[in-house]
Formats: C-alpha cells, sequence, structure tokens
C-alpha cells in the first residue's frame, strides 16, 4: 500500500506537457502511416484489379489488329460481271541506301548494271557515290529479278513490298479507269472521278462496279483497232450504251495508253476522244433534227414532201449534195440518202429558238453528264447562231460534240423520248436508276425507228446492217476544220447505230478520225465506206452476249416509210 | 475447436480456389479467342494468296490475249446469224435422223408395191413357202428333210405335200387344200422347169440387200402368194419344187441353201403370224 497511486501522485508539469506531445506525435505518425499505407494498397489494388480485368479481359501478346476481312490498300475496280479492271497488289521493290552500303561498290554497281541494264555501271557507281541515303532502283520488279538481286547479298540493297496497282487487261477501257499516280492517287478516268471511294479504308473493301462489260469493250476495240489501223486513222472513238438505263457498257478511245505505265504514253494516247474530245459528227445529227421538227409538227411524216433541187442556196451561202436528187423527195429520202439540202429545209422551218431550247433539252450545249472528270464542252456557233448556222446545225455542221453525248441523244431517242443521264457505274442495288426526263413524245421516238432502219436497208449505211440484228442508224462524214476552212479531203466519219430497230436496246457511236481510201472503198473516205462495217462486225459479235437473239423475220414497221421512197435505184453508200 | 481456428484458413483457400477457378476459366476463354484469331488471320492470307493467284491468272489470260490467240493462232470468228438457235425445236430440225430399218415395224413396210410382181407369178408361189420355211426354225429342219425324199413317185408327192405345206407355214388347213386341189396336175417336165427361177430369184434378193430391207424382201417373195393362188399351174410347180422329183440332186440342193441365208434376215420377225393372215387372205379369194 506504500505504493503512491498515480492518481495520487500528480506528475510534473512538464512531463505531462511530454507526454501530451508524445501523443499528438503519434497520432500523426499513426495517421501518416495509414494514408501512406491506403495509397500503397491502393497502387496494388489498381494493379491488382488492372491484371485481373486484363487477363480476364485482355488481349494476348500475339494479338493481330483488324485482320477479320481483307482490305486492299486500295479499292478494286471491276466490270459489271465481277472482272477485275484495276486491282492493288503487293509489289516488289528494290531500293538502295547507298551508306550502308559495305561491299566493293564498283563490283556492287556492274552487278547491277547486269541485272538491271536500264543504267550503266558507270550511272549506279555515281550513284552510290552520291552520299545520298535512299534511291529506288526498280518498283513494281519481278520475282526472278529480286531473287538474283537478293543474291549480291549486299546488306545496302533493300527489297521491299509495296501496294502497287495493277490493270490485268493492260489497255482494255484504259481511258475509261484511267490510272494512278506514283502516289497512289488517281490520275484519271474512273481512278480519279471515284478516288475518295477507293481509297476510303470504310469503302474499299466493296470493289467499285462499273457499267463497262469487258467482253464488249474488247469487242468494240479490237474491230475499232482494226479498222483504224486498216484506214490508218490518226484516232478513233467508240461508245456502246444501254438505252434504257444510260449506262455505258463499252466505251474506247484510240490510241490507248497502257495504264500500267502511264508515264510511258503520248499526250494523244491520253486524250480521252470519247468524252473529253469534242467533234462535229456531221449527218448523224439528222436524226434528231427530224426529230424536233416532228415533235414540234413541222414534219407530219415521212411522206412530207420538199423541193431539193442540185445546189441551195441560203442566206448568201450554197448548200450542196454529195448526190443531190434534183426533184421533190420525202423525208424518208432525205433520211435514206442524207440530203443535207432536205434538212437543211427542215431545220430552217424549225428555227434557230426551238433549235437552241431542244438541243438545250437533249443536253448538247453542256458538258456530258457523266461521272469522269474528263468532259469536254461542247463547241456551238454561240453568238453567230442565226438562220444558216441553224441550217448547218441541222445537218450536223457547226456543232461540235463527244461522241458519248452523240451517243445518249440516240439513247434519248430511241428511249421512247426519255433522257438519261449516261453513267459509268453498274445500275444496281447501290446506284438506281436516275430519274429521266421526257424530251421527245413516245410517238416521234417510234417514228424514227423504222426511219433509222431504212437507212441502213436501202440508204448509206448498208454496210452497217448485221443480218437478224436489225440495225438502224445513221452514217456521218464530216469534212474537219483545218486551218479554218474545212477540208475537201480530209474526213472525220462516224456511225450512230441502234439494235435491235423493232425494240431498241443498245445505241453503239463509233468514229474514226482522218480515215484514208483504201482499193476496197473505190478511193471513199465516207463513213458508209470504212464505220459502217465496223458497226456490223462489232453487233454480230456483241449482240449474242447481250442477249439479242438474231431473227431474220422481225422489222421495225417498214410499211410507214417505204411508200414514201422513190424507185430503189442501185446506189453506192458515197453520202455522208 | 480445431475447425473454428482453421476457418479462415478455409475461407482463404476457398477464396483462392475459387479466383484460380475464375482465372482458368478466362484463360480458356482468351486461349480459344486466339485461336480463332489465328483461323481468322489464315483465313486473310489464304484471301490474300487466292487474290494474288486470281490477278496473275486474268492477266495472263486477259481478254486481248485471248483475242490474239482467236483470231490469230485458232482463226475463229463470231458466230453467223445463222448460227444461233432459239431452241430445242430449231436444233432438233437441224438433226435429219438415219434412216433406220424397223424390223418391228412390217405394217408400215407391207404395203410396199412389190417390184416385179407380174412376170414370175408362177415362179413366186415357190418362193412364198421357200420364204415361209425360213420363219422358224422347225421350218429349216423339216426343208431338210424333205431333199431325201426326192427320188419319190409323182403320186406320193401330191400326198406328202399338203402336210410338206401344212408343217412349213404352221398352218395346215388350207395350205393342204391347195396343194390337194392343184398339185395333181402335172408332172414330170413342167415340174422341173421352175427349178432354175426360184434360185434366180433367191440370189437376185440375197444381192441387193441395202436396197430392200429385209422386210420388203420377205414380202415381195411372199406376195405372189396371194395372186399366185389363182393361177392354176402355181401350187402345182409349188410341189415340184419342194420334191424335185426329175432333177439331179445339185438343182434340189440350191433351193434348199438359199432358203437359209433369208432366214438369217430376220428369225425374230413376228412373219408366221402375218403370213398366215397372208394365206389366209388367199383362201377367202379363191
Amino acid at each position: 500500500m506504500n505504493a503512491p497511486s498515480p492518481a495520487l501522485v500528480a506528475p510534473r508539469p512538464e512531463r505531462l506537457r511530454l507526454v501530451g506531445q508524445r501523443r499528438q506525435l503519434l497520432a500523426l505518425m499513426h495517421q501518416r502511416l495509414m494514408f501512406a499505407m491506403l495509397v500503397y494498397a491502393g497502387i496494388v489494388a489498381i494493379i491488382a484489379l488492372r491484371l485481373l480485368y486484363l487477363a480476364a479481359f485482355g488481349d494476348h501478346a500475339g494479338r493481330k489488329e483488324e485482320l477479320t476481312a481483307f482490305v486492299p490498300e486500295r479499292g478494286d475496280v471491276v466490270d459489271r460481271d465481277g472482272v477485275p479492271l484495276a486491282r492493288t497488289i503487293d509489289a516488289w521493290t528494290i531500293s538502295i541506301h547507298p551508306n550502308k552500303v559495305i561491299g566493293d561498290k564498283l563490283e556492287l554497281a556492274q552487278k547491277l548494271a547486269r541485272l538491271m541494264p536500264e543504267h550503266s555501271a558507270e550511272q549506279y557507281f555515281a550513284l552510290l557515290r552520291s552520299g545520298k541515303t535512299f534511291f529506288y532502283l526498280r518498283r513494281r520488279a519481278s520475282p526472278e529479278l529480286v531473287e538474283a538481286v537478293n543474291a549480291i547479298g549486299e546488306p545496302g540493297l533493300a527489297i521491299d513490298r509495296e501496294p502497287d496497282r495493277l490493270y490485268p487487261q493492260t489497255t482494255l477501257a484504259a481511258h475509261v479507269l484511267g490510272f494512278t499516280n506514283i502516289d497512289g492517287r488517281g490520275g484519271a478516268g474512273v481512278e480519279r472521278a471515284f478516288d475518295a471511294y477507293l481509297s476510303n479504308a470504310q469503302t474499299r473493301g466493296q470493289p467499285l462496279v462499273l457499267s463497262i462489260s469487258s467482253k464488249i469493250q474488247q469487242a468494240l476495240e479490237a474491230e475499232l483497232g482494226a479498222a483504224m489501223q486498216h484506214f490508218s486513222a490518226i484516232g478513233a472513238a467508240g461508245v456502246v450504251m444501254d438505252v434504257h438505263t444510260g449506262e455505258v457498257l463499252a466505251m474506247t478511245s484510240m490510241p490507248a495508253f497502257n495504264p500500267n505505265a502511264p508515264g510511258q504514253g503520248t499526250p494523244d494516247q491520253m486524250f480521252n476522244r470519247a468524252t473529253l474530245g469534242v467533234f462535229e459528227l456531221g449527218s448523224t445529227f439528222k436524226p434528231f433534227t427530224l426529230a424536233m421538227a416532228m415533235d414540234s409538227g413541222i414534219v407530219s411524216g415521212p411522206g412530207k414532201m420538199y423541193n431539193c433541187p442540185e445546189v441551195l442556196p441560203a442566206y448568201g451561202h450554197l448548200i450542196h449534195d454529195t448526190h443531190p436528187f434534183g426533184r421533190q423527195c420525202s423525208v424518208a429520202e432525205i433520211m435514206m440518202e442524207s440530203s443535207n439540202i432536205g434538212m437543211a429545209q427542215i431545220a430552217d422551218q424549225l428555227g434557230t429558238e426551238r433549235q437552241k431550247s431542244w438541243l438545250k433539252k437533249m443536253g448538247f450545249l453542256d458538258r456530258v453528264e457523266i461521272e469522269l472528270k474528263e468532259k469536254g464542252r461542247p463547241l456551238t456557233p454561240g453568238a453567230r447562231w442565226g438562220p444558216f448556222e441553224t441550217m448547218t446545225i441541222g445537218f450536223g455542221q457547226g456543232i461540235a460534240v463527244a461522241p458519248l453525248q452523240l451517243a445518249m441523244g440516240y439513247a434519248t431517242l430511241f428511249d421512247g423520248g426519255v433522257y438519261h443521264p449516261p453513267t459509268i457505274l453498274k445500275i444496281g442495288p447501290g446506284h438506281p436508276l436516275a430519274a429521266g426526263r421526257r424530251v421527245f413524245t413516245a410517238d416521234t421516238s417510234y417514228r424514227m425507228r423504222s426511219l433509222l432502219r431504212l437507212v441502213v436497208m436501202r440508204g448509206t449505211g448498208r454496210k452497217a446492217d448485221a443480218p437478224g440484228y436489225r440495225i438502224g442508224g445513221k452514217t456521218g462524214t464530216a469534212q474537219k476544220l483545218i486551218d479554218g476552212h474545212y477540208s475537201k479531203t480530209i474526213n472525220l466519219t462516224s456511225f450512230a447505230g441502234v439494235f435491235p430497230m423493232d425494240d431498241p436496246r443498245y445505241v453503239i457511236v463509233v468514229m474514226l478520225d482522218e480515215p484514208k481510201a483504201t482499193p476496197e472503198t473505190y478511193g471513199f473516205t465516207t463513213a458508209g465506206w470504212n464505220v459502217a462495217p465496223v458497226v456490223s462486225r462489232t453487233v454480230s459479235r456483241i449482240a449474242p452476249m447481250l442477249g439479242v437473239s438474231p431473227d431474220m423475220n422481225r422489222e421495225p414497221n417498214m410499211a410507214e416509210v417505204l411508200p414514201f421512197v422513190q424507185e430503189a435505184k442501185k446506189q453506192d453508200s458515197s453520202k455522208d | 475447436m480445431s475447425s473454428r481456428s482453421f476457418r479462415s484458413v478455409f475461407m482463404v483457400a476457398s477464396c483462392a480456389g475459387a479466383a484460380l477457378s475464375c482465372y482458368l476459366v478466362s484463360l480458356r476463354v482468351a486461349s480459344e479467342r486466339a485461336a480463332l484469331e489465328d483461323v481468322e488471320s489464315k483465313i486473310v492470307v489464304a484471301q490474300r494468296d487466292m487474290r494474288v493467284l486470281q490477278t496473275e491468272i486474268g492477266t495472263r489470260g486477259r481478254l486481248s490475249q485471248l483475242e490474239r490467240w482467236n483470231a490469230g493462232a485458232f482463226a475463229l470468228s463470231a458466230p453467223a446469224a445463222d448460227q444461233i438457235l432459239k431452241g430445242s425445236f430449231e436444233l432438233a430440225q437441224l438433226a435429219q435422223p438415219e434412216r433406220k430399218l424397223d424390223f418391228q415395224a412390217p405394217v408400215v413396210l407391207a404395203s410396199a408395191p412389190a417390184p416385179e410382181p407380174q412376170k414370175e407369178l408362177d415362179v413366186e408361189q415357190t418362193n412364198a413357202s421357200v420364204s415361209a420355211a425360213p420363219s422358224s426354225p422347225r421350218a429349216l429342219l423339216h426343208e431338210a428333210s424333205l431333199k431325201t425324199e426326192t427320188r419319190e413317185d409323182l403320186a406320193q408327192t401330191a400326198a406328202i405335200l399338203p402336210v410338206a405345206a401344212a408343217r412349213s407355214t404352221d398352218k395346215p388347213a388350207i395350205a393342204a387344200k391347195l396343194a390337194k386341189s392343184k398339185s395333181v396336175g402335172k408332172p414330170g417336165l413342167a415340174a422341173a422347169q421352175p427349178m432354175k427361177k426360184p434360185v434366180e430369184l433367191a440370189n437376185r434378193t440375197a444381192k441387193k440387200p441395202g436396197e430392200k430391207s429385209p422386210a420388203i424382201m420377205l414380202q415381195t417373195t411372199r406376195r405372189p402368194a396371194k395372186t399366185a393362188g389363182a393361177g392354176e399351174g402355181a401350187a402345182m410347180r409349188k410341189a415340184p419344187v419342194k420334191k424335185s422329183v426329175d432333177k439331179p440332186i445339185i438343182a434340189a440342193a440350191k433351193p434348199v441353201t438359199k432358203p437359209v441365208r433369208l432366214a438369217k434376215v430376220d428369225p425374230l420377225a413376228p412373219l408366221p403370224a402375218k403370213h398366215s393372215g397372208n394365206s389366209k387372205g388367199t383362201a377367202t379369194e379363191r
């Protein structure tokens, strides 16, 4: 009991103060410790949770990105049947890093010159010693060359795979497809017009489906190319179009370039005569004038008579015919024999204003409506468009349009008079048929059938006939304007045909630029002799592919026009 | 006591076990997914390879190349309009069926006119029996037996003939009647004479089988049977042929061998019935 109870022993004041401080200190340290521990625990917990999350939902180390479907670097372009026309492939590229070369540079230069003889050994040596860091030696190298270069074993040589644009059909439809430049951007044609679609990662997985049919394109190119060579023409163009939809099934311009090596093409080869080039296509315009006159009520029918003298004086000029009638002739005869004098009178009755409004409605005064960027602006008399110009435009002189535009005009005329803008894309789910607009009445469209069939059966286009396929059409021989004057000898011949004429489905327009006379044409350079046979041969080839079956017993209603044709005398098809 | 003290250990262990099994499940899922991705990437690689090969084939077989081969090497051209047919009907019109003999259809051919009916009326009556004989193997046997009886008497001949005729044609009554009534009339030389003619006829028909159908041949030889019945000597001469009384054996042998050839032509044709019909016709005519 001698031990003092704590309560009885009063601590010394300083000691008391010390205890209080210690306690405070301890509490603070506990607090801090606790805080640090919580921080560590939190970090550990975060790491642990993250690990758990990764273990449960994370990707494994070997995971590849987005490889569930093959997406090319640039979208494919295919024809309407799915035949690839443009593709991106992985091509071998051989390049060199001159700084990294460790072997004998002279020896290397000699080896390179032996393998790739486009440069000499001296050039390769100079290149190696130039001090630059990187050179391309060859793009799109063949596997054999790559193997040989690899066998040199020089670490400075780099062999890589790079995406490269390949056009498997080479020159086929070159002007439609266009080309890509070295950076893989479209330089012309579809490649340029649809560059965004083809390079967009969202859309490039799906190929771009064109309305072109490669088989028809090939037939057209082969026949037209043969004719161009045979008649020593400087150029040619051809279009095949679906009358009802405006789809371009084939479109070619010659001479063509190889889109695989666009740099080697000459400007003449790169020029798209079918859409960018505008030409005075001559008498192929006459059906339009006649249709305008019929729709305007000027020409009541194929039996209307006009006075067709040997020479027609008009507004201070003289209008000639190659083979003048020198008598009264019917509209059917004017079409059949392609009379300028008769058609000029019809155009004169039509008048300038009405002609302009019709041409505007048909789309002949604007650039052709197609997706391609290469589109030529039609040439018209402009401010000089007076009554005489109206007459000349009536028979196809004085207005220059693209061949595609001419095909479009015929498609309008024979699709019951309804205009559909031409398109290079296949009409289908992703690209519905654009709404058409009526230009001519259906009756006019119907009556033109027998008139154009008459031209091929009896008139200037006899050589265009393909038995059984009921081609109707119109020849056109235009004199070329050289140094401001119409040349007497240099022509531009064209033929615009429609088949089968009893129920028009396809339009074909072919054009030869400056064809020369040959012995079998008896010195003529008119359309009936050089382009008309191309149409006949091409249609014989493509019509079965297009599902047009030959039938000798079907014709449009020729009884509408034949009564108005005087004696069917034997004619040569030398007129335009 | 012990369970109470180890409870925390059990808790920890079970928690760890649960976590581990969860982890294993997730590991399993991850590995499956990785395998799936491997397959997918393999598919993509295969697609790329296919594309490369397709591109190569397409480039090598490009249309301009095919056109060169078509036009240059093979000299092919597009079909002309008249080479394109609209349907199976036009195709069938093109295929002219080859004329073939139908042995099963003698009805149509039976009405064909006989080439030389009038001249050898008398002779062909014999042929009728001759051609009738080959219609069945049994008849052939019978002919052979006839040859052995060549030396017999005429009277005997007349008596036997009905039996022979009845056997050879499988049709007793009428033929027998016919033979009885007619054959007795003329004996000897007259009977011997027609021997050559059947041989000639048999030769002739045998020589040109290409021109005449076997059915027609049979018909020509058979047909006179109708008409010959009317003629007096026909049936009578039939007997001598069979019997060949006065002739040497060589002459008699000939008609026996010839029918064998004819028989080869059509052993299966339903001739007996037909024949019986014919001879029935003759019977009623008479």
